[in-house]
C-alpha cells in the first residue's frame, strides 16, 4: 500500500486533482452535476474507454501503440449479438468476441514482436483490416436490444450499491491489472522495455515475448470489452466502436501513461478516462453548447500533455547537477 | 597495485581459439582470453581488433562461430545473454544501460527481481540494494529513478548489479572514459575490492596508464587474434602500444612550430547558471588553445554555448572584432566557428546517411545555387576532404557507420575543415580511437594551426594536453583557476589547478 | 545509400500503379475512360496535396494526425466567412489562413513546448474539429458561388483533366524539387536522421520544423478548399479518417515512419494507385470496405518489405565488401 501511494504521489495525482477539481467546479455551479444521477452518468460513460485504456497502457508503456481496438471493440459487440440471435448463446457469442481479439493481437504482437515492425504502422493497418471485415461482415445489418443477450443487458442496466455494473467491471480490472504491473516480475518487464529497449535485451529480458504477450492481452480485453460495449449501448452496427482508439490513448496520455513508455501506470489510465468524461459532462453541465465540447477535449488534452513533460522535464533538472568533484 | 591473490592454478574462465564472422566480414579469428579468480586483467586492443566481439560473445550476444569457452571448470553454455547472467557473466558496458524510469533498485534486480511468495517484494529489493551500495562505498537512494544520475554513479549501480548476481566474471568497457579522477580513484578501490573478494574483473581502456596502475596481467588483441598475454609487471607502455599496433609508433604528439598571430576570437565574462561563470579567454590565430580540468568542470558546456548550440546568461563573444550572437549555430557557422563535438555518434555525425552527405552537410549553402544543390558538387567535395585525411572507406555512398571509429573521427573533422572556419574547435578528438589514427589527427591539427588556424581543445588526456597546446587554460567547477603558458605547464600544475590549489610560475 | 535503396522501392511502387491501372482496365470496362479517370484524379487531390507536406514532416520524424480536421476547420472557415457576407475569394483566403494557424499552433506546440508530435496532434484533432463544430454548428453552408464550384468540378475544356489537377502538378513539382533539390530537403532529411546531430551542423532544427508543420497545415487548408469547391458545401463533419489514408499513402510510398527515408514520387505513386484501386474495385462492385481491406493490408507491405529487401541489401554488401578490399586504401605511414 506505501508503494501505490507513493505512485500516485509521482504521476497520478495530477490527474485525480484536476478530476476532483473539475467536478468541484461544476458542481459548484450546477449542483445536479454533483447528484447521485450526475455521477451515474460519468461513470457508465467511463466504462468502455476506461477498460479499453487499460489494456492500451501496457502497450504504451512498451513504448508501442495499438491503434486497432476501436475496430476490435465495435466487431466483438457485434459478433456477441449477432451470434446469440443465431442461437450460440451469450459463450458463443464471448467466445467469438475474445477469439477475435486474441488473433488480431496475436498478429500485432507477433508483426512487431517478431518481425520488428513499427507498431504504429502495423495497428494503423489491423484497423483498417478490421474495420473492412467488420463492414463486409455487418453489412447492412444491425443489432437490437432483442439480440443482446441477457446477461449482457442486465449488466448494462443494474447497480450494485448505487454504481453501475459496468463501471465496477472496470473497477475490478484496474485493481488487479494494477496489483499486477507492481508485483509480478514479468510484467515489471515492460517498463523495462519501454525505458531503455536497448538495455532490455542485455539484461536477459525475453523482450520479444513480452511484447506479443502484451499485444494478444489488450487484444483480449478489447474483445471482451465488446460485452460491456454491446452493453452500454444494448445496440450495435459497423460504425461500433469507431474512432474509439483516440479517446483511449487520449485517456491513457492525460493520466500519465507517457508515449515515450516506461512510466505511468494503469490507476492513471483509468484515472484519466474518468477525468475526460467528466469534462465531457461538465460541458453539459455547465451549459456550454455541445458543439464546443470536442474542442474542450481537445484542448484539455494538450494541456495534460504539457503538464505531463513539465513534470518529467522537472525532475531531470533537479538530478542533472548531481555529479560533482574537486 | 597488489598480487594476484588465488594461488589457484585453473583459470576461471578461458575462452580459446575462438572464432566468428558476420556474414563475409570476420571479427574474430582466433581469439583466446584466460583469467584467474581474483585477478584484475586488460584486454587491450585498438579499435576493430575484436575485443568488442570476444566480449559480446561472451555476454550471450553473439555465438561463436568456433573455439571453446569454459567457466569454471564447465562448458560455457552459449544462449543468450539471459544464460550468460545466470552462468555467472556481468558486462558493463560503455554507455551505462540503466533504466531511466525505474528506481535504483529496481534497475539492480532488473529482470530477477526478488520475490516473496511469488510476487515482487519492493522492501527486500530495496534493503539489498542498500547493503549493496555501501559495500561499493556510496549512499544513493534505491527508490530514486535511474534518470539524472551521474555516470559514475550508473556505474555503481551497474556493478551493484553485477554483485548481486553473484558473478564470477565482470568485464567493464572502458569504464573510465567520461569519470572524473576522483570517480576513478573510487572506481579503483572498488575494482580492487571485487579482486579480494575473488572476483576475476576484465578492464578494457584505451588508458594505458590507468592499466599499468590498476591491472595485473594483459591479453592484447590485433585484428582479431590474440597476440600477446604477459603480467603487466613483465611489460612497458611502448611494448603494449607495438604490440597493439603492429609496428612502432614514433612521434604521437607531432608539434610544429607554431606561427601565432592576432587574437580572432575574445570571450568575456560568459557565464551560465550551473554549468560555468566569468569565464574570459582570447584565442589567436595560429594557436592551439587547450581546455583542461577534471570531467564536469563544464568545458564542454563552455564550448557548446560559444558555438551556440546552448545559450548563456551573460558575457559576449567577439570573433574577428564583430559580436557574435548567442544561440545560433548557423550564424557561427557562417563567421567561421567550427565545432567537432565529444560525441561522434549522437553529435557529429548521421550514420545511416553516406559518407559524401555527412561530409557536405556543413556546406550546403556554398554548394547551391539558384535554390538548387548540386549533387556532384557534393560528391567532389566529400572527396577531396576524404584523400586530405587519408579516409580508409569503399565507396564515398556507403553509410558512415560502417566506417571504424577513428574513420569516423575523420569524416567529422573533414565536414567541418571544409567549411574553412577561422576557429575549430574540438571536444575530446581522440577519445575511443586507435593509436594510429590518434596521430594522424594530432598532425593534422597541428598543420591547421601553422597555417593559421585558431585551434581550441578540450581534452581529458592529459599527455594530449601537453603535447599539443601552447596555451593551457584549467578549469574548475565552472570557474577558471589559471592559464598555462606551454613552457610552463606540467602535469602537476594542471593538476594542481584543476583540482583548486594555486601555482606559482 | 539510403537514397539508392528508396529510389528502388518507389520504382516499385510506380510499377504497382501501372499494374494497377491495367488491372482495374480489365476489371471492367468504365474503368479506362475519360469520366472515370478524371473522378480518380478528383477523388485522390486532396489526400495528394495533405501528402506532399507529410512526406515532409514524416521524413523529419515528426507526424500530424490532426490534417482531415485542419482541412475541415479550412472548410468551415470558409463557410463561416461566406455566410457572414464575405466575397467568397476573401473566404477562401481565410481558410487558407486557418490553416495556417492550425499547422502553426502544432508547430508550436512540438518545437516550442516540445511535446510529443503524435500525442499532440491527436489532442488537436479533436480541438480542430471541435472549432468546426463551434463554427458552424449543425448547419453546413451549402450556397456556394457557381463559378467556383464549376472549377472546383469541372475539367479543362478539352481535356479530362480536372482543374484541380493543374493545381496539383504545380505543388507536387515544387515539393519534389524542394525535398531532393534544396538543402531544406537535406536538412528535412538530416533532422531525421539524427537530429541531435542536425543541430550539432548548424541546422536550424526548430525553425524547420516549425515550417515543416505550418506547411502541413496550409497544404491542409489548400486541401480543404479543393475539398468545399468539389463537394459544393462546407460542413463540420467532413473528411473524417482522412488522416489515416493520408499516413497510410505516405507510408506506402516508401517513407519510414522512423524519418530520414522517402523519396516525393514514391508518395505520389502511392497516391495514385489508392486511387486507381479504389475506383477499380467500387467499379467491379466491390464495397467500400475492401478498399479499407486494402489499404490496411498495402500499410503492412510497406512496411514488411522494405525489411525483407534491407537483409537482402546488407548480405549483398557484405559480400562485396569482401571483394573490394582491393579497392580500400591503406592508411599512410610516416
Amino acid at each position: 500500500m506505501k508503494a501505490m501511494r507513493s505512485l500516485l504521489k509521482a504521476r497520478e495525482l495530477p490527474v485525480f486533482l484536476a478530476l476532483v477539481l473539475v467536478v468541484g467546479l461544476t458542481g459548484v455551479a450546477n449542483p445536479t452535476f454533483l447528484s447521485a444521477t450526475g455521477a451515474r452518468d460519468i461513470l457508465l460513460g467511463v466504462a468502455i474507454v476506461a477498460i479499453l485504456a487499460i489494456g492500451q497502457t501496457f502497450v504504451i508503456v512498451m513504448r508501442h501503440i495499438d491503434l486497432s481496438v476501436g475496430s476490435l471493440v465495435g466487431f466483438a459487440s457485434f459478433l456477441i449479438g449477432d451470434l446469440y440471435s443465431q442461437g450460440y448463446g451469450l459463450w458463443g457469442g464471448l467466445a467469438a468476441a475474445l477469439g477475435v481479439g486474441v488473433l488480431v493481437g496475436g498478429v500485432n504482437g507477433f508483426l512487431v514482436a517478431y518481425l520488428k515492425l513499427p507498431s504504429l504502422v502495423v495497428t494503423l493497418g489491423a484497423l483498417y483490416v478490421v474495420r473492412g471485415i467488420f463492414n463486409d461482415y455487418a453489412f447492412g445489418r444491425t443489432i437490437t436490444a432483442a439480440m443482446v443477450p441477457p446477461e449482457v443487458a442486465w449488466i448494462g442496466l443494474n447497480r450494485i450499491g448505487g454504481i453501475p455494473v459496468l463501471f465496477l467491471m472496470g473497477l475490478v480490472l484496474v485493481v488487479v491489472s494494477g496489483f499486477i504491473m507492481r508485483r509480478v516480475r514479468s510484467a515489471r518487464d515492460l517498463y523495462a522495455i519501454g525505458s531503455n529497449p536497448a538495455a532490455a535485451e542485455l539484461a536477459g529480458i525475453p523482450v520479444a515475448r513480452r511484447v506479443f504477450t502484451a499485444f494478444v492481452i489488450n487484444g483480449a480485453i478489447a474483445g471482451l470489452a465488446g460485452a460491456v460495449m454491446l452493453g452500454r449501448f444494448n445496440a450495435a452496427n459497423a460504425n461500433s466502436g469507431l474512432a474509439i482508439e483516440l479517446v483511449v490513448i487520449a485517456a491513457c496520455v492525460v493520466g500519465g501513461v507517457t508515449i515515450a513508455g516506461g512510466s505511468g501506470s494503469v490507476w492513471g489510465a483509468f484515472l484519466g478516462a474518468i477525468l475526460l468524461q467528466g469534462i465531457t459532462r461538465a460541458i453539459g453541465a455547465l451549459g456550454i453548447p455541445q458543439f464546443w465540447q470536442q474542442a474542450f477535449n481537445g484542448g484539455l488534452i494538450i494541456l495534460a500533455i504539457a503538464f505531463d513533460k513539465y513534470l518529467s522535464t522537472r525532475v531531470k533538472t533537479t538530478t542533472i547537477m548531481g555529479s560533482d568533484d574537486g | 597495485m597488489g598480487p594476484i591473490k588465488s594461488t589457484v592454478t585453473v583459470p576461471v574462465l578461458t575462452m580459446e581459439h575462438v572464432a566468428k564472422s558476420f556474414g563475409g566480414v570476420t571479427a574474430l579469428v582466433d581469439a583466446s582470453l584466460s583469467l584467474y579468480a581474483g585477478e584484475i586483467h586488460a584486454l587491450l586492443g585498438e579499435n576493430g581488433a575484436g575485443k568488442s566481439t570476444l566480449l559480446k560473445t561472451l555476454a550471450g550476444v553473439h555465438k561463436a562461430d568456433s573455439g571453446e569457452i569454459s567457466l569454471e571448470g564447465k562448458p560455457f553454455i552459449q544462449g543468450g545473454t539471459r544464460e550468460s547472467i545466470e552462468q555467472g557473466v556481468a558486462v558493463i558496458y560503455q554507455e551505462p544501460s540503466l533504466f531511466p524510469d525505474l528506481t535504483l533498485a529496481e534497475n539492480v534486480f532488473i529482470g530477477r527481481h526478488l520475490l516473496k511468495a511469488g510476487l515482487v517484494d519492493w522492501s527486500e529489493m530495496e534493503e539489498r540494494s542498500v547493503a549493496l551500495f555501501e559495500r561499493l562505498g556510496v549512499t544513493l537512494d534505491p527508490q530514486s529513478k535511474a534518470r539524472g544520475i551521474s555516470i559514475a554513479d550508473q556505474q555503481i549501480v551497474e556493478i551493484a548489479k553485477a554483485l548481486s548476481t553473484d558473478a564470477r566474471v565482470i568485464v567493464m568497457d572502458e569504464p573510465t572514459a567520461a569519470l572524473s579522477s576522483k570517480e576513478v580513484e573510487r572506481l579503483f578501490t572498488v575494482v580492487r575490492n571485487l579482486r579480494e573478494q575473488g572476483s576475476a574483473v576484465v578492464f578494457v581502456s584505451h588508458r594505458l596508464d590507468e592499466v599499468f596502475v590498476l591491472c595485473d596481467r594483459m591479453t592484447v588483441m590485433r585484428d582479431g587474434s590474440t597476440v600477446g598475454v604477459s603480467m603487466i609487471s613483465e611489460t612497458s607502455e611502448p611494448e603494449v602500444v607495438k604490440m597493439m599496433v603492429g609496428r612502432e609508433v614514433s612521434e604521437l604528439f607531432p608539434k610544429l612550430e607554431p606561427q601565432i598571430g592576432d587574437v580572432v576570437l575574445q570571450v568575456k565574462s560568459l557565464s551560465l547558471a550551473g554549468q560555468f561563470a566569468d569565464i574570459s579567454f582570447d584565442v589567436r590565430a595560429g594557436e592551439i588553445f587547450a581546455l583542461a580540468g577534471l570531467v564536469g568542470s563544464g568545458r564542454s558546456e563552455i564550448i557548446r554555448a560559444l558555438f551556440g548550440i546552448d545559450l548563456y546568461d551573460s558575457g559576449t563573444v567577439t570573433l574577428a572584432g564583430k559580436l557574435l550572437p548567442a544561440g545560433k549555430p548557423a550564424v557561427s557557422m557562417e563567421r567561421g566557428i567550427a565545432l567537432v563535438p565529444e560525441d561522434r555518434r549522437q553529435q557529429g555525425l548521421f550514420m545511416a546517411t553516406s559518407i559524401a552527405r555527412n561530409v557536405a552537410v556543413t556546406m550546403l549553402k556554398k554548394l547551391t545555387s539558384g535554390f538548387r544543390v548540386k549533387r556532384l558538387d557534393e560528391e567532389s567535395t566529400a572527396r577531396t576532404w576524404a584523400e586530405t585525411l587519408q579516409l580508409k572507406f569503399a565507396s564515398l555512398s556507403d553509410p558512415v557507420e560502417r566506417l571504424s571509429g577513428g574513420n569516423q573521427q575523420k569524416v567529422v573533422l573533414g565536414k567541418w575543415l571544409a567549411t574553412e572556419p577561422t576557429v575549430l574547435i574540438v571536444d575530446e578528438p581522440t577519445r575511443g580511437i586507435d593509436v594510429g589514427t590518434k596521430a594522424e589527427v594530432h598532425r593534422l591539427l597541428s598543420q591547421k594551426a601553422q597555417q593559421g588556424m585558431a585551434v581550441i581543445m578540450v581534452s581529458s588526456e592529459l599527455p594530449e594536453v601537453l603535447g599539443m597546446a601552447d596555451r593551457v587554460f584549467v578549469m574548475r567547477e565552472g570557474r577558471h583557476q589559471g592559464t598555462l603558458e606551454r613552457v610552463d605547464a606540467t602535469p602537476e600544475r594542471i593538476i594542481t589547478l584543476a583540482t583548486g590549489g594555486t601555482v606559482s610560475v | 545509400m539510403m537514397a539508392r535503396f528508396s529510389f528502388s522501392w518507389d520504382k516499385g511502387v510506380g510499377l504497382f500503379l501501372i499494374i494497377a491501372v491495367v488491372l482495374g482496365s480489365l476489371l471492367s470496362d468504365n474503368f479506362a475512360n475519360a469520366s472515370n479517370l478524371s473522378f480518380v484524379l478528383r477523388d485522390v487531390t486532396e489526400f495528394a496535396i495533405i501528402a506532399l507536406a507529410m512526406t515532409f514532416l514524416i521524413i523529419s520524424g515528426e507526424i500530424d494526425l490532426s490534417v482531415a480536421s485542419t482541412l475541415n476547420l479550412s472548410s468551415a472557415s470558409l463557410g463561416f466567412l461566406y455566410r457572414a457576407g464575405a466575397p467568397f475569394e476573401v473566404a477562401i483566403v481565410g481558410g487558407l489562413l486557418v490553416g495556417l494557424a492550425c499547422g502553426l499552433f502544432n508547430g508550436w506546440l512540438v518545437t516550442k513546448l516540445g511535446l510529443p508530435s503524435l500525442a499532440v496532434t491527436i489532442a488537436t484533432l479533436a480541438l480542430y474539429r471541435g472549432l468546426s463544430y463551434a463554427l458552424l454548428g449543425n448547419q453546413p453552408v451549402n450556397q456556394l458561388p457557381e463559378f467556383w464550384i464549376s472549377i472546383g468540378y469541372g475539367r479543362i475544356p478539352g481535356t479530362f483533366l480536372p482543374w484541380s489537377t493543374i493545381l496539383l502538378v504545380l505543388l507536387a513539382a515544387l515539393a519534389w524539387f524542394i525535398l531532393h533539390n534544396t538543402r531544406y530537403g537535406r536538412w528535412t532529411f538530416a533532422i531525421g536522421v539524427n537530429q541531435e546531430a542536425a543541430r550539432f551542423s548548424g541546422i536550424p532544427v526548430e525553425r524547420t520544423k516549425l515550417m515543416l508543420f505550418a506547411m502541413t497545415g496550409l497544404m491542409s487548408g489548400v486541401a480543404g478548399v479543393v475539398y468545399t469547391l468539389r463537394f459544393a458545401s462546407s460542413s463540420p463533419d467532413g473528411a473524417v479518417g482522412y488522416e489515416l489514408s493520408v499516413i497510410a499513402a505516405v507510408l506506402f510510398g516508401g517513407v519510414s515512419i522512423a524519418g530520414g527515408i522517402g523519396t516525393m514520387w514514391g508518395v505520389l505513386a502511392a497516391v495514385l494507385s489508392l486511387g486507381v484501386i479504389r475506383s477499380a474495385l467500387q467499379l467491379a462492385g466491390f464495397t467500400a470496405n475492401s478498399l479499407l481491406i486494402v489499404s490496411g493490408g498495402l500499410l503492412l507491405i510497406s512496411v514488411v518489405a522494405p525489411k525483407i529487401t534491407e537483409g537482402l541489401r546488407s548480405r549483398a554488401f557484405v559480400r562485396s565488401k569482401v571483394n573490394t578490399n582491393k579497392t580500400i586504401r591503406e592508411v599512410g605511414n610516416e
